[in-house]
């Protein structure tokens, strides 16, 4: 391989870079001019300098939906990587005619969101809801509720779809993780007597340190950016107590076109995903040599 | 993450699954039947509102509401028939599997030769597209996709399936060609030397050599291509409206709110859309986690 002073590799390069540059890089620089400018998509755009940064500082809606995004995100660490680590354990321990349990757990994993929330939706239905059914016939008609219409437990719900939906996700990381731990290590632990539990504690999950920091990262950085789930199910409401900034940014762009306004918290939600992005892979990299996912 | 050594080392735990169950002859014993049976209850929990789906498109509406639970009184695939020609979810599948077979084509020629340029040549300006697609990897779809409506917009490609296939194809590049280079990475030099000396084109050596030995790694790059496109909703949302080019997630939103008191029938769309995906996950289960385990890295 020497350098190379011909056009080639720029032909090689320029179809994948020109879609790249086109539909991303150049939509990026654009959204970040818009951001200080006041826009409605179509009539005059004026400059406005960092209002809509100090606007969104003020925001008490724009706020909440953080608020609410960061309950969101710590409800599916729960549901969905310490769910998943478990699911994976479970698995791990028999691998034998597995096949048929990690469909049931993955498949929701494959389906396009929105189906997942219309199906949900039904789950939580009021009239005729598999919930509100099931506690009806254990008895239990005080905790029946309108699911996603009661301010105190919409999001909630919202984040139980998620965490159904993800817990299969990160089960697979998880279970391919386990298949790298080497199999003397576990063997010796058996025969020093170690349980299942023990060896799970104390043997397995840390030795998927990595795969555990991955699946982390992801699901917060994911979680920022989740919006079909919300979008389908509630939209925000009821009164604002699903609103997250994903839901919020779309609102204020193509219902209220504040153009300007929307990038700017699109800014704001890039700078964050970004960053942690940036600061985990920093530190990722200051342990190369483990098991990795 | 390193592509090669966890192919190494996913060969390796292959082995040693196999060793382990050769010499796993333990006799039936109570805790196994409780573990099995915990994990019978666990599996039925997550798939029981797949299955009470399957049930409810079979049934009418009274029968939904008075006993949600009962297993229906006939299997009659009607009204998923119904759903299908009449309520456009086979039209909707059709634009599913054309923007999605677009998107990962795409995404593979053009990925499979920004990789074999990124790991064959030492060229101006390497470091600094390799680093612009690397950020790739970390930007959110919220980052550009306010600049991008209003651009299409102006471009008169809302509408067209190009509004789709052209983000679709965007936002796959920067993991495929990620994957893809790691790959390349691996091939011995001397392979693509002695093809140069036969006198082979730079063009020829990347079609006849670089893309067959890629084919494993063009299948777990046009796995999850295909899942993310065939999954995507919010550009989908913003940049098709005609109803005859909507995909199935934005078709299905739009099915559900057409259909919004007729259960049976919205039931019986869910299952269409949801079964074949079980039947593909059982299929090509090692391959889609290995996609997933893969595109983890995003």
């Amino acid at each position: 391989m020497k350098p190379n002073r011909t056009v080639t590799p720029y032909l090689f390069l320029v179809p994948a870079m020109g879609v790249f540059g086109f539909a991303v890089l150049f939509p990026v620089i654009m959204t970040f001019a818009y951001s200080f400018t006041e826009w409605n998509g179509y009539g005059a755009m004026v400059f406005v300098g960092i209002d809509n940064y100090v606007k969104a500082a003020q925001d008490v809606l724009f706020r909440d939906s953080f608020v609410h995004v960061l309950i969101y995100i710590a409800i599916t660490i729960v549901l969905e990587v310490v769910v998943g680590l478990v699911l994976a354990g479970l698995v791990s321990v028999r691998r034998r005619g597995s096949l048929w349990f990690r469909v049931a757990i993955f498949t929701p994993v494959m389906l396009p969101m929105v189906v997942v929330a219309v199906l949900w939706a039904f789950v939580y239905n009021n009239d005729f809801g598999l919930l509100n059914a099931a506690l009806q016939s254990l008895g239990l008609e005080d905790l029946q509720r309108v699911w996603l219409g009661d301010t105190s437990t919409a999001l909630i719900a919202v984040s139980v779809v998620s965490g159904w939906v993800y817990a299969g996700f990160y089960m697979t990381i998880f279970y391919a993780a386990f298949n790298q731990v080497p199999t003397e290590v576990i063997e010796a632990a058996r025969l020093d007597g170690a349980g299942e539990w023990q060896l799970f504690r104390s043997i397995k999950v840390p030795m998927i340190r990595n795969a555990i920091t991955v699946a982390l990262l992801l699901c917060i950085t994911g979680g920022f950016q989740g919006f079909d789930l919300f979008y389908v199910m509630t939209n925000g409401g009821p009164y604002g107590a699903t609103e997250i900034p994903t839901t919020y940014l779309v609102k204020s762009v193509f219902t209220f076109q504040n153009v300007g306004y929307g990038s700017a918290m699109a800014v704001v939600l890039t700078v964050v995903v970004v960053g942690l992005g940036l600061i985990f892979t920093r530190v990722n990299r200051e342990k190369p040599e483990e098991v990795r996912s | 993450m390193s592509i090669d050594s966890r192919k190494k080392s996913s060969g390796l735990a292959r082995t040693h699954t196999a060793k382990h169950h050769a010499g796993w002859r333990a006799p039936l014993r109570i805790a196994d039947v409780l573990f099995t049976a915990a994990l019978i209850v666990i599996a039925v929990v997550f798939f029981f509102p797949m299955l009470w789906m399957v049930f409810s498109s079979f049934k009418s509406n009274s029968a939904i509401f008075a006993t949600p639970f009962a297993l229906p009184t006939e299997i009659d695939f009607g009204r998923w028939v119904e759903a299908f020609e009449v309520g456009h979810i086979g039209q909707y599948a059709l634009n599913s599997v054309i923007v999605t077979g677009a998107s990962v084509l795409a995404i593979l020629l053009l990925g499979a030769a920004a990789a074999f340029s990124f790991s064959r040549y030492r060229f101006r300006g390497r470091n600094l597209f390799m680093g612009l697609l690397a950020l790739g990897l970390l930007l959110p779809l919220q980052s550009y996709f306010i600049a991008q409506s209003t651009m299409f917009t102006q471009l008169a490609i809302t509408d067209t399936r190009w509004a789709l296939i052209i983000p679709y194809t965007a936002m796959g590049l920067p993991l495929a060609v990620y994957l893809l280079k790691v790959y390349l990475d691996a091939v011995p030099d001397e392979l693509f030397e002695a093809a140069r000396i036969d006198g082979a084109s730079d063009l020829r050596i990347f079609g006849s050599i670089a893309l067959p030995l890629l084919r494993p790694g063009l299948a777990t790059v046009a796995i999850f291509s295909a899942l993310s496109s065939w999954n995507e909703f919010l550009l989908a949302l913003l940049y098709i409206q005609d109803d005859a080019l909507k995909t199935i997630p934005t078709g299905l939103l739009a099915f559900s709110s057409r259909y919004v008191t007729d259960y049976g029938l919205l039931f019986s769309a869910l299952s269409i859309v949801t079964l074949p995906m079980i039947v593909i996950y059982i299929v090509f289960n090692k391959q889609i986690v290995e996609g997933i385990t893969a595109g983890s890295v995003k």
